[in-house]
Order: structure tokens, then C-alpha cells, then sequence
């Protein structure tokens, strides 16, 4: 499954990196950096998903 | 794990009852689980209802929150109506009973309105926006650009007046005292009266008594003796926890619904979110915002499992809104008295990095039009002093 984050959305609230620190980051200028786009693993797959259900703007998608 | 629960029941499906949820799976319980939902919808962003939400066209898609992984089974559209806490059931308004040996209280709060506090003629139409189809609601209503009179100044009230203003109404909103003041402090609560001023915002601040419908508007008498009209009424005058299904569960205290600092109502019962008060370094109290029912689900999700070995809940206070605008984000107690130290930039040209220290050692920073990832605002509202 692909990560994606929909830039005009996101506003680097930051919940996201919390849910899911070895997939996303914010940069020093908060914006989100995707580290890993690409999930397969289960681990991944849910940490994934539980980062773009937090996310409070609906930013993120896992498809 | 030890002999933990095997069945628990969640009841509330917004983020508090999703994240409880997700966290019991995380946290390694693998037993039934059953989550209940007042609303028909899947979990959505509540905080963008009253931001983007409002002025956006299309439907609320955008919005949902992805599909769960819980793997739980999802009862939709169906309240629970009482809980006996002895038998560890939990009635359902369709009839049914759900058996539990843990529950999750999740049932999170609802729009308060004017009828409950002062006298509301019948034939007004009192709008509040809390859920989805209150927005969805709303958003149709707008779009004739009728004028707007928006009751309460707090958070939600000037989102809202934002999103109508941006939408062509014509708003005025009532607010006893300026708006936004009581949380934010008088500094940072002018930064958006003024911003919204500009915007032509109207604002009136007194008390409202009374409203009543005439000619097709709906007119809030004031203390001061004035009115105030408008095509239509919003309210957003706080929000009421939904424990009245608890009512002889007997495990209320007075009115509230009280966790200790793992979520634990008792060993069996959990809550979080809006619902439930929660002790913090200021007292024990309610603090109904998503990032406050993130933390305290997962903190509580763990209590039910773990009991004394679950870590406590260590809360951080977290505030954003978007008005007139504006965008701002908060880490640290809120309000603040008096003009912030700036780090960047300057709040008259609406963009700028502020902290405000405090004799006790803590800080309090905000970030206005600033964009800036929130764990280095965090890391600035728990600087110490320096140099």
C-alpha cells in the first residue's frame, strides 16, 4: 500500500509522526516527509493507518 | 498478558472510541471486541467540520478517516441507552444487551444548546455544529448567503462566523465578553477579534436572554436591551457530555464522569474523551479536543488492560484553530496574560513565533501563521529560561 499526503491539507500538526515515527517525519519547516511510501508488512501496513486516522485534517492516505 | 479481559465493549465511535480500540489491538488484546456507534457515519475528522468542511463543496469523503484495523465488530447507528455495571451489560436502543468483562465509555459529548439555559420561542431554528450532518446541515444553509447571527465566542463560535463570513454572509457574533478571551487571554484573543473586524465580523458582547422568531428571522434579545437579527441562528455555546445512559450505572459522581490518571472509572470500566473528566496539574476537568481524546484513549485503553501497570496519562496541552485567516497552533497552559517574548516574526504582521514563561518554570508557545513542526514548538514551550 502507498502512503500519500495531500500537501494543501496538511498543516504539520505532527500526530502523524507520533502514530508512525519509522514511516513519517516532519521537517525542520514542517512538512511532512514521507520516509517509506511503500508498506507491505502488516506492522507497517497498521501503523500506517493509524497515523492517517489521527491525523486531524484527513491529510493522509493509505491506498 | 495475565487473565485480562476477553470481550470489551466500546461505546462511542468518534476518535476516542477508534483510538481505544486501535490501542487494545496494540496493545496486544486479542479478545472480542464490539464498538458502538450513535452516529450512522465511520469515524471523521471532527475538528475540520468546522474549518475546511465548511466552506469546501462535495461531500464529506474527504474527511472520513481511513478503515480501522481493529478487526472489531461495529455496531452503527445504534445508541447505548444504560449500562448495569454489575452484570456488566450494556443496553443498546434497539433492545439488545452487550455482555462485557471491560468497557471503554467513549460516548463523547453533544452541541449544548440556548433552549437549555434561557428562553427559546419554539418556532426558532436553533443550528449547533458537533456532527457531520450538522455540518453538512449548515453548509447547505449558508450557501443563500443569509445573514448569521453565531451565539458563543469561544473556539467553535468564530470558526464558525469565519467559514459563514468566508462563505458571503453577513455575521454578527454574541459573545458575553470578548470572544475567545477566557481561553486564549486577552493578547492573543484581540489578535483575532481584529483580524475578523477586518473581515467585517460584527460583534457584540452581551449576554444573550432571550430569542424569539419573527418576520423569519430569529432575534437574540440582550442584556443590554438590544437585538440582534439574523436569517439564521447557530449556537455554539459548549458541548454536554452524553452520560445519560450512565445515569444509574452508579458510576457517576454528581453529574460527571470521573477517571483516575489511567483512565479507570473502576478496574473493569474505562473512559476517554470528551465524555470524561480527567485529573491534570490544573484539576480535575473535561478537555474536549481531538488531541486530548487521542491521549487519553490510549492511556486508557492500557488501564483496562494493565490496571497499575499501565502508564499514566502525562497530558500536553495541544490547541490549533483557523479563523479569519489566521492559522495558530499552541503547546503549553493556555490563556496567557500579557504580550508573548517573540522568537520569530511579529503578531501585528499576522505571522510570528511566541512563548510566554511563567514563574513556575513552564512555558506556554504559539505559533500565528508560522509554520513550524509541533515537537520543536514543543521543545520551545519546555525551554527553560536562558542567558
Amino acid at each position: 500500500m502507498k502512503i500519500t499526503v495531500d500537501r494543501v491539507k496538511c498543516e504539520g500538526h505532527g500526530l502523524c509522526e507520533e502514530a508512525a515515527p519509522s514511516l513519517m517525519h516532519l521537517d525542520d519547516e514542517g512538512d511532512l516527509v514521507i520516509d517509506v511510501e511503500t508498506v507491505t508488512e502488516q506492522g507497517d501496513v497498521d501503523a500506517a493507518l493509524a497515523a492517517a486516522r489521527v491525523c486531524p485534517v484527513a491529510a493522509l492516505r493509505v491506498a | 498478558m495475565g487473565p485480562g479481559p476477553r470481550r470489551i465493549v466500546v461505546v462511542g465511535y468518534g476518535i476516542a472510541g477508534l483510538t481505544a480500540a486501535d490501542s487494545l489491538r496494540a496493545g496486544g488484546f486479542d479478545g472480542d471486541l464490539t464498538v458502538v456507534g450513535e452516529e450512522r457515519h465511520h469515524p471523521y475528522s471532527r475538528p475540520a467540520l468546522s474549518k475546511s468542511a465548511l466552506v469546501e463543496s462535495g461531500d464529506m469523503t474527504a474527511h472520513e478517516l481511513p478503515a480501522p484495523t481493529h478487526d472489531a465488530f461495529e455496531r452503527l447507528g445504534v445508541a447505548a441507552t444504560g449500562l448495569d455495571a454489575q452484570r456488566r451489560v450494556v443496553a443498546l436502543a434497539d433492545g439488545g444487551e452487550l455482555p462485557y468483562d471491560g468497557l471503554v465509555i467513549a460516548s463523547g459529548s453533544r452541541a449544548a444548546r440556548l433552549a437549555d439555559r434561557l428562553p427559546v420561542a419554539d418556532d426558532v431554528d436553533e443550528l449547533v455544529l458537533r456532527t457531520v450532518d450538522d455540518a453538512l446541515l449548515l453548509r447547505d444553509r449558508v450557501q443563500g448567503q443569509p445573514s448569521v447571527v453565531v451565539v458563543g465566542g469561544g473556539p467553535l463560535g468564530m470558526e464558525v462566523a469565519s467559514g459563514c463570513l468566508a462563505a458571503g454572509c453577513d455575521v454578527t457574533v454574541v459573545a458575553q465578553g470578548r470572544p475567545l478571551t477566557r481561553l486564549l487571554g486577552p493578547f492573543l484573543a484581540e489578535l483575532f477579534v481584529a483580524a475578523g473586524l477586518r473581515r467585517g465580523l460584527r460583534v457584540t458582547t452581551a449576554a444573550a436572554v432571550r430569542v424569539r422568531s419573527q418576520g423569519g428571522l430569529s432575534v437574540v434579545e440582550l442584556a443590554d436591551g438590544s437585538t440582534v437579527s439574523g436569517d439564521l441562528l447557530i449556537s455554539a455555546v459548549g458541548d454536554v457530555p452524553n452520560t445519560g445512559w450512565l445515569v444509574s450505572s452508579g458510576l457517576l459522581a454528581g453529574d460527571d464522569l470521573v477517571v483516575d490518571s489511567r483512565g479507570r472509572v473502576r478496574p473493569d470500566v474505562v473512559a476517554a474523551g470528551d465524555v470524561c473528566a480527567f485529573p491534570t496539574p490544573q484539576g480535575v476537568r473535561r478537555i474536549p479536543l481531538w488531541t486530548s481524546a487521542i491521549e487519553q484513549s490510549k492511556v486508557a485503553a492500557l488501564g483496562l488492560l494493565r490496571g497499575d501497570e499501565a502508564a499514566e496519562l502525562d497530558y500536553q496541552p495541544y490547541f490549533w484553530t483557523e479563523q479569519f485567516g489566521l492559522n495558530f497552533k499552541s503547546v503549553g497552559v493556555m490563556p496567557v496574560a500579557g504580550p508573548p517574548e517573540l522568537i520569530e516574526g511579529d503578531p501585528g504582521d499576522a505571522a510570528a513565533l511566541m512563548r510566554w514563561r511563567f514563574a513556575d518554570g513552564a512555558a506556554s508557545a504559539a505559533a500565528l501563521n508560522y509554520r513550524i513542526p509541533v515537537p520543536r514548538l514543543r521543545r520551545l514551550a519546555t525551554a527553560q529560561a536562558v542567558g
